[in-house]
């Protein structure tokens, strides 16, 4: 006899977003250690007085309690675990944990198996809210998510033929998904030179224990470098864009001049100038403070 | 075979026009349809010529971009407003809500959305220009120049969103930038209160006149 599926199930989950159902409901996408990425009504959710709007805002950690209805499950109970506060009154922090989350639904799929997916999403909120660097953060996150769902970028040797890349003039391509030798980027016209200690860092992040990577300190260029490298690579492996990747940009944009990280010089082009490691500061470090 | 299945390709072309509307179904659609079959003629052509005039007359408000018959719109024009002040909504409905408190006698100016990079909607898609725009035009000694600019976009993360790079954007304008209280909706019960809309509540608390 197979075993009876039950009524009502609870579950930890993070809300990646939600969307306006009829007049008074929300329709919830979440994702959860058990049952990977779901979608639940929320009766009532649009209403002033709803007992669930609150819990549900995206960004947020909840326990729920769900009913499972003929289509949709139905949440019937939410209590917040970790509302990220302090991320929502910070642009930077907010902006990043956007772009975390797009991340999470465009790489999951529905009711597939996404433990990792929800560990490490959870694992880099977290991170942001205890004030790591930005850079560290959502690079490590990208690096690790793609890993988990067989996307995994090559930054040793050629993407295409498992060859060794030559150091003084490395080439990528996003679409190949990694560092092309002299041979295959001839097939790659998309491809393009990629900065020595981009790659360093990005080997760096991608291979070594988080809090390693989170003493290595970083200039502006290597920085912007990487995030440009990693965007192109994610839109490629999604096949399309990530709105919030745009919106991180603009937020950048608009950062005061006062603010430090604004008008930090660039070091010196060396390659010792642009990375380093400083135990005592660790890099990544936003200079905010987390809560 | 029928191709119209209410016997009458005209029913089946208001009942698809209706379904076409967000929030009405297939039954509502129908309904509404021979509602409007057996309703005197004059409440049709009255429906019709509302239809028509919603797309014919209005336009948007070149200052504060609200939907409005008249360009500038009737708040922009009227001179007993003050005008130091602009209150920033999502949508013309919020504009609504804020006017039927009639505890507001600035100006506005509508975004006509929220920052949503998950939905594909960025600054650029919003009316932001517009509202640096019109500050800077504003900008002078004169009294009449803005002094304050109250963001009054949803206590949600899009919101909170949109709040944030909105003061990014005005504080270098000189302008004083607020938000509006958050806090218990009226008639919510505490046990069920979010972490963050109670943490709020007890950091804007106020003394019990």
């Amino acid at each position: 006899m197979p075993a009876r599926v039950p009524r009502v199930t609870k579950t930890e989950a993070v809300v990646l977003k939600r969307r306006r159902f009829g007049d008074s409901d929300r329709i919830v996408t979440l994702l959860t250690p058990a049952r990977g990425k779901i979608e639940a009504i929320a009766k009532g959710a649009l209403r002033p007085r709803s007992k669930l709007a609150g819990h549900l805002e995206p960004m947020t950690h909840v326990e729920i309690m769900m009913a499972h209805g003929r289509t949709l499950g139905i949440v019937t109970q939410a209590q917040t675990i970790e509302p990220f506060a302090a991320l929502r009154d910070d642009l930077e922090r907010l902006s990043a944990g956007l772009y975390l989350l797009e991340l999470a639904d465009r790489f999951t799929v529905e009711e597939a198996e996404a433990d990792a997916a929800y560990v490490l999403l959870l694992t880099a909120l977290l991170r942001l809210l205890r004030g790591d660097g930005h850079q560290l953060v959502v690079r490590s996150f990208e690096l690790a998510l793609l890993e988990a769902t067989g996307f995994r970028p090559e930054w040793q040797r050629c993407a295409a033929c498992r060859s060794e890349v030559t150091p003084d003039r490395l080439v990528w391509s996003p679409l190949a998904g990694g560092l092309l030798c002299e041979r295959c980027r001839e097939s790659h016209p998309e491809s393009e030179p990629i900065d020595v200690s981009v790659v360093k860092v990005l080997r760096l992040i991608q291979d070594a224990p988080y809090e390693e990577a989170a003493r290595v300190r970083l200039n502006q260029r290597v920085a912007a470098g990487m995030e440009s490298v990693m965007h192109d690579l994610v839109r490629a492996m999604a096949e399309r864009d990530l709105g919030s990747a745009r919106f991180l940009a603009a937020v950048r944009h608009t950062r005061p001049v006062d603010d430090p990280a604004a008008t930090a010089p660039d070091e010196p082009a060396s390659l010792d100038g642009d990375v380093t490691y400083t135990p005592q500061e660790p890099l990544g470090a936003s200079g905010q403070t987390g809560s | 075979m029928n191709e119209s299945p209410h016997g009458s390709s005209t029913i089946t072309r208001l009942v698809e026009s209706f379904h076409r509307l967000p929030g009405i179904g297939p039954k509502s659609a129908q309904r509404l349809a021979y509602h409007v079959l057996r309703a005197p003629e004059e409440e049709a052509r009255a429906l019709a010529e509302a239809l028509l005039d919603v797309k014919q007359r209005a336009v948007l408000c070149g200052a504060c971009q609200q939907i409005s018959d008249t360009d500038p719109c009737a708040v922009c024009d009227d001179t007993r407003r003050d005008r130091t002040v602009i209150c920033v909504v999502e949508e013309p409905l919020d504009l609504v809500a804020i006017e039927r408190t009639n505890g507001y006698h600035g100006l506005y100016h509508v975004l006509h959305g929220a920052i949503s990079p998950a939905d594909g909607v960025g600054p650029e898609d919003l009316k932001i220009s517009e509202l640096l725009t019109r500050l800077r035009r504003d900008d002078g000694d004169d009294a009449e120049a803005v002094g304050e600019v109250i963001v009054a976009t949803n206590p949600n993360l899009e919101g909170e969103a949109t709040a944030m790079y909105l003061a990014r954007l005005l504080e270098p304008l000189g302008v004083r930038v607020t938000r509006l209280a958050r806090g218990l909706p009226a008639g919510a019960d505490l046990e069920y209160v979010d972490n963050v809309t109670l943490e709020r509540a007890l950091a804007f608390r106020q003394s019990v006149e």
